[in-house]
This record gives structure tokens, C-alpha cells and sequence, in this order.
């Protein structure tokens, strides 16, 4: 991502995020996601294979492990 | 010895003091009462001292050993007072997370469920401590709470985010605290105070009561002077909880009945490549002596260790930035202004990134995986120099100048990342005043190897954690 770029997504996702940037904060979130594009760019320069899962997984909940009260 | 004495040496030196009748848990408690009120307004590693509890809880134990309660002398932490860092909950006290965000807010109700195991198994809780806001930093130089200080050297940062519980340790305040560790929060002030650290493998011990950073990367764990005091912590913790999303139902798996069997058999050796290059010569110097000690002269690698570093950043800043959205919405302004900038950009990371870096991660668990085959222990530094001088913005690793306060979790974020077992272990002598730690890591669930490793280091002379000097 170019500097032009990033400055253009930074702005147009806090937007949609209806996250305000203070203009002394912006300075500082396109260094920081700057930062983060050049570590995303390294991951991905990494082949992976469609067999490579992610690290996350998701456990189901049984009845009996339902915290008490309702949210629903 | 005195209570002062007992104060400084160990927890389980403590416990066998008040066991026998030669000391009163009151005594102790007190001692580590007036230690905190002589140190901390140069150390500034407590933020709420509980000494009203504190006494009481002492009082009830000699009540109890008074009666001849047999049951109250078995428990392995009697009568040791212990602190931790401020996010755990502790009833009647606001869990602040090092913020200032959550101050008025309501006091927690119940305490943290490491801190009920520990207070069952005799411990007494006497505060809570400082923290890198959020936990999301390596320094503690905390905005709102002002910094915590080095104990062995007050002009120096104390690590973080967990700097209070190290600083504490270190500072003879306490023998045993307890922090959290998501990249490298326990290792990296262990090292820097010269405690020594666990971070046991992820999932291991229950999170619920805590506040959260990255749920995907968040451990819990003890800090001590001597690995005999983190086994009995660590066991005493131990135990599923299904309130924690992320703690696997593990049996228990006891780590102070095997801590002498010794190192005679186990397959040792040394990390190089990506944690020879982003360490400087005091920390390479610790390694040494350490893999020396242990006559382990083989030298491996782990394959791209700085993808797997990336996937850990990627993922904290996104999860971390996302889970204080609401927040970052509305006041920003309060945030800490050392993270507050990492945090906004964070909340806006794209989310092909996160998925790529979630199975970065996996893949480089996986080649972990397949060189514990041939190894039973690994051996890294754990920061990449000694302790800088509080509000340091640069090192210097090697000729390169590097952000000093990102750059203090690059050799334990690749570790976390992946969720593995490990003790920073304290080396002195590498630095002409300072300590540094040496990361002893072993494969998921092998606690009982990074705590015998690092109990034989201590047998041989090679680790220690002294007091420091804090003239009161």
C-alpha cells in the first residue's frame, strides 16, 4: 500500500466505523497502520496451501455450559 | 529468621515458617505491609494496597492453626502474601486495567478465580498492581498511574505490561504476584527485574475474571524468585474452568513433585537465526551461559520466525483495537497516548489480514510442533537487551536502532504467538549491574520441563533473583 493509499483507507473505514479521528490522533494511526501493512505484506508474501487452517476455532456450548440468565 | 528476613527469601521458606509455628501469618503479612508503604513511592509498583483484608485474612489462618485445624497446614502458600496485577477482579476494587477509562466504574464483586485458588491454597492478598494500559504495551510507563520503576536500577523501565508484578517481586514488596501475558508480558519484565516468570501454555489456566486484551493470545501466570515458588503457584492455579471460552480441560498435571528430577536426559538446545539477530551481546552472553550449564550445544531453527511475529502483532492490534471500539468512539482522548494511536489504527486492520495471520500462526505451530520431535526444550532470550532508561524511544540490537518500546517483545511474541510453555529464568553477570532473562520453552502442556530446567539453573548457580538493595 502506497502512503496515498493507506491515508484514503484509514479515513474511509474510521468513517465507516463512525470512528473519529482527531487531527493530532491521525498522525499517529497512519504511522501505526502503516506499521501493520508492511507486517500484513510480510505474511502474505508466505505461500499458504487451502489445507493451511486458521488458528482459531470455535467450540459448540451444550446446555449445561449456558451461563445462567437469558439473553435472548 | 524474622519477618522481614522470610520476606525477602521464598514463598515456600514462608510457608514452612508459618507451618511450624516459628512466625505468625500476621507477622508476614505485616512485613510485606510496611515493605510496600517504605518502597513504593520509589518502586510505584502498587496501585491499591488492601491491607485491611489483608490483615484479616491473616488473622483467620492463625485462628486456624491456633485450633489445631489441620488442613489449614497443609496448604503450600500459607500464610505468603501476593499481589496482582490490576486486571484481575478483586472484590471491592474497580478492575482498571491499567486505565483510566474504567475508574468509576462499578467494583468487581468477586475476586478473579487464580486469585480465589491462590487465597485456598493459604495465600493472602495484600494489593493490586501497575500496568501498561490495556495490557497493550512493554514498558509500564504508565500515563495516568505514572511509571513503574526497575528496582535493581530506579532510573530504568521495569518491563511490561506486567511491570508492577515483576517490579514488585523484585523489590522484596511480595514473594509471589500474578500478570498476564499476550506477547510477552510476564517474559519481558521477569527479565528486566530479574524475577523469574511463567507463562504457561495457552489455554492452560482459566482467564475469566480478568480483563481482556486478545482473547486469541491472552495467558495468565505467576512471578517469583525461585522456580520451587512459581511450581507451587502454578499448581495451586491449575484447574478447568468452562466460564473461560479458551481453558482446555486438562486433568492436573503437577509440576513441584518433578522439579528435581533434574536435566540428565532431556534433549536441549538453543534457538539461533531469528533470536540470535535481534538480541544484543548481554543477551546472547545469558543464552550462553545458560545452554552451557545445561551442556546443550546444539543450535536449531524455527522457520519464519518474523511472519509468526507479524501474525501476533496483526492479531493483537485488531482484537485489541476491536474490543475497545465503543470506547475509542467516544474518548479517545482518554486512552493512554503511548497506545492510544496503535489501538484507533488497529480497530481499522482489513479482515483478510487477520484471517492470513491466524493461519500463519498455525502453520508455524505446526513446524513447532515438528521440531519437538527431536527436542524436548528450547532456549531463547527473553528481551533483546537489558532494561532502557525509563522514556527511552530507541535501542540499538546489533547495530540496527529499533522502536524501544514495540522492540522489547520481539523475541517472546513468536513464542506466545503459538501458545507454548515457558519460564523466563534471571541471569546476572552478562551486564555489570543489570539482569536479563532467558526464555526456557517446551512443548504444549510440558510446564513440569520448563519449571526443572529452570529450578537446575538455580541449583547451579546460573539463575537467581535477589532482592534489590532499596536502602528504606
Amino acid at each position: 500500500m502506497t502512503p496515498a493509499q493507506i491515508e484514503a483507507y484509514v479515513d474511509a473505514t474510521a468513517a465507516l466505523l463512525e470512528l473519529p479521528l482527531a487531527a493530532e490522533h491521525r498522525p499517529g494511526v497512519l504511522h501505526y497502520f502503516s506499521l501493520a501493512a508492511g507486517l500484513a505484506h510480510l505474511i502474505e508474501a508466505h505461500p499458504l496451501d487451502i489445507t493451511d487452517d486458521p488458528a482459531e476455532s470455535f467450540v459448540p456450548i451444550e446446555p449445561s455450559q449456558a451461563p445462567h440468565g437469558s439473553h435472548a | 529468621m524474622n519477618a522481614d528476613e522470610l520476606l525477602s527469601g521464598s514463598a515456600a521458606a514462608i510457608a514452612a515458617a508459618v507451618r511450624g509455628g516459628d512466625i505468625s501469618a500476621m507477622a508476614i503479612v505485616q512485613a510485606s505491609l510496611v515493605r510496600i508503604c517504605k518502597t513504593d513511592k520509589r518502586v510505584n509498583a502498587f496501585t491499591d494496597v488492601t491491607a485491611q483484608r489483608a490483615l484479616q485474612a491473616a488473622a483467620a489462618l492463625d485462628a486456624r492453626l491456633a485450633v489445631g485445624d489441620t488442613t489449614v497446614q497443609d496448604l503450600p502458600l500459607l500464610g505468603v502474601p501476593f499481589a496482582v496485577k490490576n486486571l484481575f477482579d478483586v472484590a471491592g476494587l474497580t478492575t482498571l486495567a491499567g486505565s483510566k477509562i474504567e475508574r468509576g466504574k462499578p467494583a468487581a464483586t468477586a475476586d478473579a478465580p487464580l486469585v480465589v485458588r491462590l487465597q485456598a491454597a493459604g495465600g493472602v492478598l495484600v494489593g493490586a498492581l501497575n500496568m501498561d494500559e490495556y495490557a497493550y504495551g512493554f514498558t509500564t510507563e504508565n500515563t495516568h498511574e505514572g511509571p513503574t520503576h526497575n528496582p535493581h536500577d530506579l532510573t530504568r523501565i521495569a518491563g511490561g505490561s506486567s511491570g508492577g508484578s515483576a517490579a514488585a517481586v523484585a523489590a522484596g514488596q511480595v514473594p509471589i504476584t500474578l500478570g498476564s501475558d499476550t506477547n510477552g508480558s510476564i517474559r519481558v519484565p521477569s527479565s528486566l527485574c530479574g524475577t523469574f516468570g511463567l507463562k504457561p501454555t495457552y489455554g492452560r489456566l482459566p482467564r475469566n475474571g480478568s480483563y481482556p486484551f486478545v482473547a486469541s493470545l491472552d495467558h495468565l501466570g505467576p512471578f517469583g524468585r525461585s522456580a520451587m515458588d512459581l511450581a507451587l503457584t502454578y499448581d495451586a492455579m491449575q484447574g478447568f474452568d468452562a466460564h473461560d471460552p479458551g481453558c482446555v480441560a486438562r486433568p492436573f498435571e503437577g509440576t513441584v513433585d518433578t522439579l528435581e528430577l533434574g536435566t540428565s536426559g532431556l534433549r536441549i538446545a538453543t534457538l539461533g537465526g531469528y533470536f540470535h539477530d535481534n538480541a544484543d551481546a548481554h543477551a546472547r552472553d545469558a543464552v550462553m551461559r545458560v545452554a552451557k550449564a545445561l551442556d546443550a550445544n546444539r543450535v536449531v531453527q524455527l522457520p519464519e520466525v518474523a511472519r509468526a511475529r507479524a501474525a501476533a502483532f496483526i492479531i493483537s492490534n485488531s482484537e485489541g483495537g476491536s474490543l475497545h471500539l465503543p470506547d475509542l468512539r467516544t474518548r479517545a482522548a482518554d486512552f493512554e497516548p503511548l497506545s492510544r494511536d496503535r489501538f484507533l489504527a488497529g480497530a481499522l486492520l482489513p479482515a483478510a489480514w487477520i484471517h492470513q495471520a491466524q493461519r500463519m500462526r498455525r502453520w508455524f505451530a505446526l513446524r513447532a510442533a515438528e521440531l519437538f520431535r527431536d527436542v524436548d526444550v528450547l532456549l531463547a532470550p527473553a528481551t533483546p537487551c537489558v532494561a532502557p532508561t525509563i522514556g527511552s524511544e530507541w535501542i540499538d540490537i546489533d547495530g540496527k536502532r529499533l522502536p524501544s518500546r514495540a522492540s522489547m517483545g520481539l523475541l517472546a511474541q513468536p513464542i506466545s504467538c503459538i501458545g507454548l510453555p515457558v519460564c523466563a529464568v534471571p541471569v546476572w553477570g552478562c551486564h555489570p549491574s543489570l539482569p536479563i532473562g532467558v526464555q526456557v520453552i517446551a512443548a504444549p502442556w510440558r510446564e513440569d520441563l520448563v519449571l526443572r530446567v529452570a529450578h537446575r539453573l538455580q541449583e547451579v548457580g546460573i539463575a537467581s533473583s535477589p532482592v534489590a538493595a532499596l536502602p528504606t
